[in-house]
């Protein structure tokens, strides 16, 4: 039964595998562990987070190119170094912005084998693939690019900002194994998608055609979903600070609401071996209130507008070809605006980890603590990662982790990503008596000049950890 | 040795802390954002047409013309990217006549009150014993002309046939289109 519980994670883990703050898996002193694994083991009986200050969370990334491909102050020209950027740059290259602040955080342990903790926080989600082909056109035109076809597919983007309420359980099946799940409740404050797009857009030289070119647009289908937009939009002379009013007033279910669940276990498989793996948001949100769907579609091809020569006098208007010519257009290159509700998946994040203990340690005897033997230190793997739209985004994070002392814990990390092969990430933690500061920073040989960095990532936080 | 560890430990851990607080940006300007801009150069076909004989015979008489002309309203020149951000343009105009028959063509460029704003003009090489003959013309508009295409909004074609002694007939197939250059 239980290789069966943990062969299905294995499968789950990896097929959805993804980056998501790596530094804080499996850190068992810290209640944000939860929040990556519900089913992680803890070493702790209670904690009350710093409302807004528990857990600040900041990452960003691009995988081609960084900010000093296209502001490097050497004399060059911008424009020509954005060209370069762009051309170097391909339609699987993507831009991630995430965003996560802790309103609120507690949890306490209800009995000698559950730990129950809940919380409020606010998430934002900004993902985009490089719209390359689109950007190509717009930057460079279609001069330098006859007969070859610019895909409207590369436009593919999601961004959201929500609030998330969550329950989550932690329980202590037997000596073993620890499984976990967590309840959410999003609250939508604004999205905006679009995915799975379809299209082309090419001009042909046509040596034997009737013009120079032919223009051809086949198959056009772009989709644009936006749900808390509109009514911003609708807004004349709304300022930043009312718009800000208007959006915090939808953190409160006053936007589109949605659910979603976290599961995660850990299993100790020998007394120095430890696996573990989650899956979290496995939900959708939908997408009811405030909903605009922008959507273009049709195929038309052109080689000009043609003359017909009639007999006029010199009274007479001439003959409407240009309007003839925009209503064939429009006839079959459309577009729409409608209000249809759509549902969107939340970026499933999924994590993996195996970890080997070495130098235990024993814990403060404690009757709520079922946890009696620790290890000063752990090696480990985990493999990681987010479902996008195009597919998984994977990291691979091999680390060690240290206890200095009772109070003290550093974990070192390396990470392989999409954006770096030199990803070292560092996660202090320290506890006064008990209130706990921690630190995490990923790619922090970034830090020294983020201009050349491809990601940076950043968490830290304060709180109150009981440990009786 | 322990000393020794925990030293170490302790130094990454400031590390960490030093290298959070110190994170920075360098050798960037960001103030380059104001010179960015969009160059795009779009190729655009603008009139085609092919006639013949009949193009040019009156309906009413059924006599021949020797001079036919049509007019076509590019509204799109009136447009907001046009007006802006045009920085220049070159035209091309292809002919291919199999008419053994000299033909001036006439396109002129007008604005909405039909004032004439530029004009390109040149005559067509006859065909020979019935086999096509290619005429090319180029016009290129450069930035400090680039005010005439702005104030453009119709193009005339005007095509008159040169007097000759061989029977007019024959095809005469017309293409023609723009490179637009942009700044925006």
């Amino acid at each position: 039964m239980m290789w069966r519980l943990i062969g299905l994670f294995l499968i789950i883990s990896g097929t959805v595998v993804a980056q998501n703050k790596p530094l804080l898996f499996n850190v068992d002193d810290l209640p944000q562990t939860l929040m990556s694994n519900p089913g992680a083991q803890i070493n702790f009986t209670g904690h009350i987070g710093i409302p807004f200050f528990s857990q600040i969370h900041l990452s960003a990334g691009s995988t081609g190119a960084d900010l000093y491909d296209v502001f490097a102050n050497d004399g060059t020209n911008i424009n020509t170094r954005i060209q370069e950027t762009m051309r170097n740059m391909d339609s699987r290259d993507y831009f991630s912005i995430n965003q996560q602040l802790e309103i609120f955080s507690m949890g306490w342990k209800i009995d000698k084998k559950n730990y129950l903790s809940t919380g409020i926080y606010q998430e934002m989600d900004v993902f985009s693939y490089f719209p390359k082909d689109p950007a190509i056109l717009a930057n460079e035109g279609n001069n330098d690019y006859l007969n070859e076809p610019f895909y409207f597919d590369d436009v593919s983007f999601t961004g959201e900002i929500m609030t998330v309420y969550h329950l989550g359980i932690n329980h202590k099946f037997d000596n073993r194994l620890t499984v976990g799940a967590r309840a959410k409740l999003y609250s939508s404050i604004f999205n905006a998608e679009s995915t799975g797009n379809t299209g082309r857009f090419t001009t042909y030289t046509t040596p034997d055609g009737r013009n120079v070119y032919n223009h051809e647009v086949v198959d056009m289908n772009v989709l644009i979903n936006t749900s808390g937009f509109a009514p911003l939009k609708e807004e004349e002379g709304m300022t930043v600070e009312q718009a800000t009013a208007e959006l915090l007033s939808r953190s409160f279910f006053g936007g589109n609401v949605g659910f979603g669940l976290d599961l995660g276990l850990s299993y100790i498989l020998h007394e120095q071996f430890i696996l573990s793996g989650s899956v979290q948001d496995l939900g959708a949100v939908f997408q009811r209130k405030d909903v605009e769907n922008y959507r273009y579609f049709g195929s038309y091809e052109t080689s000009g507008i043609e003359p017909l020569f009639p007999e006029l006098d010199a009274n007479d208007e001439a003959l409407p070809y240009w309007d003839d010519f925009e209503d064939e257009v429009d006839r079959n290159l459309r577009d729409e605006t409608t209000n249809q509700s759509y549902t969107t998946w939340r970026p499933i994040k999924a994590n993996f980890a195996m970890e080997y203990g070495f130098g235990p340690a024993f814990l403060p005897c404690h009757y709520l603590s079922v946890k009696k033997v620790r290890y000063m230190n752990l090696l480990g793997m985990q493999l990681s990662g987010v479902k996008r739209p195009k597919g998984f985004v994977y990291a691979f994070t091999t680390y060690w982790d240290r206890k200095i002392n009772e109070n003290q814990r550093l974990k070192v990390s390396y990470s392989l990503d999409d954006y770096s092969l030199t990803n070292i990430g560092l996660m202090y933690t320290r506890t006064f008596n008990k209130f706990n500061v921690y630190l995490a920073a990923n790619n922090l040989l970034a830090f020294p000049n983020l201009a050349k960095a491809h990601s940076a990532s950043l968490q830290l936080g304060m709180q109150l950890i009981f440990n009786d | 040795m322990k000393l020794l560890s925990k030293f170490i430990l302790r130094s990454i851990g400031l590390v960490l802390i030093g290298v959070v607080l110190c994170g920075c940006v360098k050798d960037i300007d960001l103030n380059q954002k104001e010179e960015i801009s969009l160059s795009p150069d779009v190729q655009i076909d603008l009139l085609i047409y092919d006639i013949d004989q009949s193009q040019f015979k009156d309906p009413s008489t059924g006599n021949v013309r020797n001079h036919i002309s049509d007019t076509v309203r590019l509204e799109f020149l009136d447009d907001d990217y046009i007006q802006k951000d045009l920085t220049s343009v070159e035209f091309y105009f292809r002919h291919i006549n199999t008419f053994p028959h000299e033909i001036e063509s006439k396109i002129r460029f007008l604005s909405d009150g039909n004032r004439e704003q530029f004009a390109v003009n040149y005559t067509i090489k006859p065909g020979i014993n019935g086999n096509p003959v290619t005429t090319e013309q180029f016009e290129f508009i450069e930035e400090n002309r680039i005010h005439l295409v702005r104030r453009t909004i119709k193009m005339v074609v005007e095509l008159e046939v040169q007097p000759g002694s061989a029977k007019f007939e024959g095809e005469l197939d017309f293409a023609s289109k723009g490179l637009f250059s942009f700044e925006f």
